[in-house]
């Protein structure tokens, strides 16, 4: 009968001597096999403050751990590691090292919202994930996000120009990730537009590409558009005591 | 017919039983074995009670002065009933002091007994001064000198609640939930977050049963607007790393021991069956339920009824009872003893 407990061993507390005399005796090899307890001897009371304080985790503290969330997830539906519930819970009482353990997949929420609708105590677990992925960014644990990337070259522009350019969106984004602009998606959509499309918008198109037009007396509103972003950035920085300016 | 009902208890059933004749024009005679009336909540110095945040000697106060006031009732204090006999509407009762009463009925308030925590010594109470118990914590709070650690003053950065302690444990012979810890604590780790905004508290639990109504303003309103934290674990041992309280168990959701150091330890003790149960139980010739407290035959019929006619039981003393309940039980308690008198009469005319 398998043993259950195996399942709990992680390979990082196995410890083995390739060479080691305890009192006289050989125990080299796997006959020193050791493995390393996995009590759990502190709580870090500051990460609930930290996501709570960030966009959408404000009502994390609500959860009394019902599984709903999880329950009703597209992604843990495909992947069973992806357990919104069970964050949520390492979030609470301040477990960080297991968190950060589901660093690579907590970004892969959907946000498809079913949590949303399912959780008895109005904690938007989504809204939640959002905000323990931009966690996990800005305490430099992952790289952005290709979607975050996305929506910063989408709202940089929407920004600057109150308007938005899309095959520049595409281009920075390509150029961002490091990927070919020639995608053969992109390829193919670009010449089936030069075969079909009428003369007069594709010299447009060619038009807005070259030159990137502006929301007429756009300034003062890029003005205050980007004090209140750079507000909101320095806020969430130093709630989770970083410095206000970007380290990485 | 003119004889008093007995009642025996001066706790929130007792107090209720004897107001609920006195309106009714009866005359009572309350038996209080301490020197004051008023019951666990005035005698164990509870803070602010469940569910109206009413500090315990104003509300309970208020019940009592009710009683003491009324010519109908007549208050015995250090006192208890060594004897009980006759029949139904001629009992004789023998107190301590050796004098007797006359009644009619009677109606046992006679309470519960908080579990001694020292029972459960793996959890700490009584070698480590800072493990305390909740009733301890109420009167931290009720004295006005705040939630301190009992070792050196010093208010505690993070509190440890630990539920179940006395209850629902086959190991010490209490298989039944005490109805109350879960609220109690809810309450208690909220007035300590109130007290002490830095004071981080955590409790820990097998489930959380703060029933009816409680739900929202204990449990959710711990958590939500006190931020509260509840873990679930039973907590295997309490010790010490010669600074702080070492909480260890299985952290059941994450599957993994944890050792966590905390400044304080509150036990929330159960409600144990009266000490005197036993003696209560010879003296009046009332049967026991299989846990050890006043057994009630019915259920639904004469919900106030013992095993003996002419006896009859309200509050605390026939299981974990809320304090609102028990005012309930001891307003049923005295329609019950109202009614027995008056079919006594009915039968005599006939």
């Amino acid at each position: 009968m398998p043993i259950h407990e195996k399942s709990l061993i992680r390979p990082e507390k196995l410890v083995e001597h390739e060479h080691l005399v305890i009192e006289g005796m050989d125990v080299s090899g796997h006959w020193s096999t050791f493995i390393e307890g996995r009590s759990l001897t502190d709580y870090n009371e500051a990460m609930q403050d930290e996501i709570a304080a960030l966009p959408g985790g404000e009502n994390i503290h609500r959860c009394w751990q019902c599984g709903s969330c999880t329950n009703a997830c597209t992604v843990n539906a495909i992947n069973p590691e992806f357990n919104p519930r069970y964050w949520i819970y390492l979030i609470r009482l301040g477990m960080e090292e297991e968190l950060l353990r589901d660093k690579d997949i907590i970004w892969q929420c959907v946000s498809c919202n079913k949590c949303t609708y399912a959780c008895p105590r109005d904690v938007v677990p989504e809204a939640v994930m959002k905000a323990t992925a931009h966690w996990l960014e800005l305490k430099g644990h992952t790289p952005k996000s290709p979607s975050m990337i996305f929506d910063e070259g989408f709202s940089d522009q929407v920004f600057h120009s109150g308007k938005i350019e899309d095959s520049l969106v595409l281009r920075n984004f390509f150029k961002a990730t490091g990927q070919p602009l020639t995608q053969p998606w992109l390829v193919a959509m670009v010449t089936g537009l030069i075969k079909r499309f009428p003369v007069f918008y594709l010299i447009r198109l060619g038009l807005l590409t070259l030159f990137h037009p502006k929301t007429k007396r756009w300034g003062k509103a890029r003005a205050a558009i980007h004090e209140y972003v750079e507000e909101c950035e320095t806020a969430n920085r130093k709630a989770l005591g970083l410095d206000a300016k970007g380290a990485e | 017919m003119t004889k008093p009902v007995l009642i025996i208890g001066g706790g929130p059933a007792g107090l209720s039983a004897a107001h609920a004749l006195a309106i009714s024009g009866r005359k009572a005679i309350l038996v209080e074995k301490e020197d004051r009336l008023g019951g666990a909540p005035i005698l164990q110095g509870y803070a602010k009670l469940v569910p109206s945040h009413e500090w315990a000697r104003d509300a309970i106060g208020g019940m009592v002065n009710r009683v003491v006031s009324n010519p109908l009732v007549d208050v015995k204090l250090n006192s208890s009933v060594q004897k009980f006999d006759g029949e139904p509407g001629n009992f004789v009762a023998t107190l301590k002091d050796g004098s007797t009463v006359e009644a009619d009925t009677a109606i046992l308030t006679t309470g519960f007994t908080h579990f001694d925590s020292i029972n459960k010594p793996e959890w700490g109470f009584g070698t480590y001064p800072d493990v305390v118990t909740t009733v301890q914590v109420e009167q931290m709070i009720s004295s006005g000198k705040g939630i301190r650690c009992p070792s050196d003053g010093r208010v505690p950065d993070r509190v440890a609640i630990l539920l179940c302690v006395g209850s629902r444990d086959r190991q010490i012979g209490r298989e039944w939930c005490s109805k109350i810890c879960c609220t109690v604590s809810a309450n208690i780790a909220m007035e300590i977050r109130e007290m002490s905004p830095k004071t981080n508290v955590y409790i820990y639990y097998m489930d959380i049963r703060t029933f009816g109504l409680y739900e929202g303003e204990y449990y959710w309103g711990s958590q939500e607007e006190y931020k509260v934290k509840y873990v679930k674990a039973r907590i295997a041992e309490v010790t010490s790393d010669g600074k702080r309280l070492l909480v260890k168990g299985e952290d059941t959701l994450v599957k993994r021991p944890i050792s966590i150091p905390f400044d304080m330890v509150v036990h929330a003790i159960g409600m144990d069956p009266n000490v005197d149960n036993m003696t209560i139980s010879s003296v009046f010739d009332v049967k026991l339920n299989k846990y050890g407290y006043i057994g009630k035959p019915s259920t639904y019929l004469h919900m106030a009824e013992t095993s003996r006619p002419g006896v009859f039981v309200a509050g605390s003393a026939t299981g974990p009872e809320t304090i609102d309940d028990s005012i309930a039980q001891g307003t049923a308690a005295a329609m019950a003893a109202l009614n027995f008198a008056n079919m006594a009469v009915q039968a005599a005319a006939e």
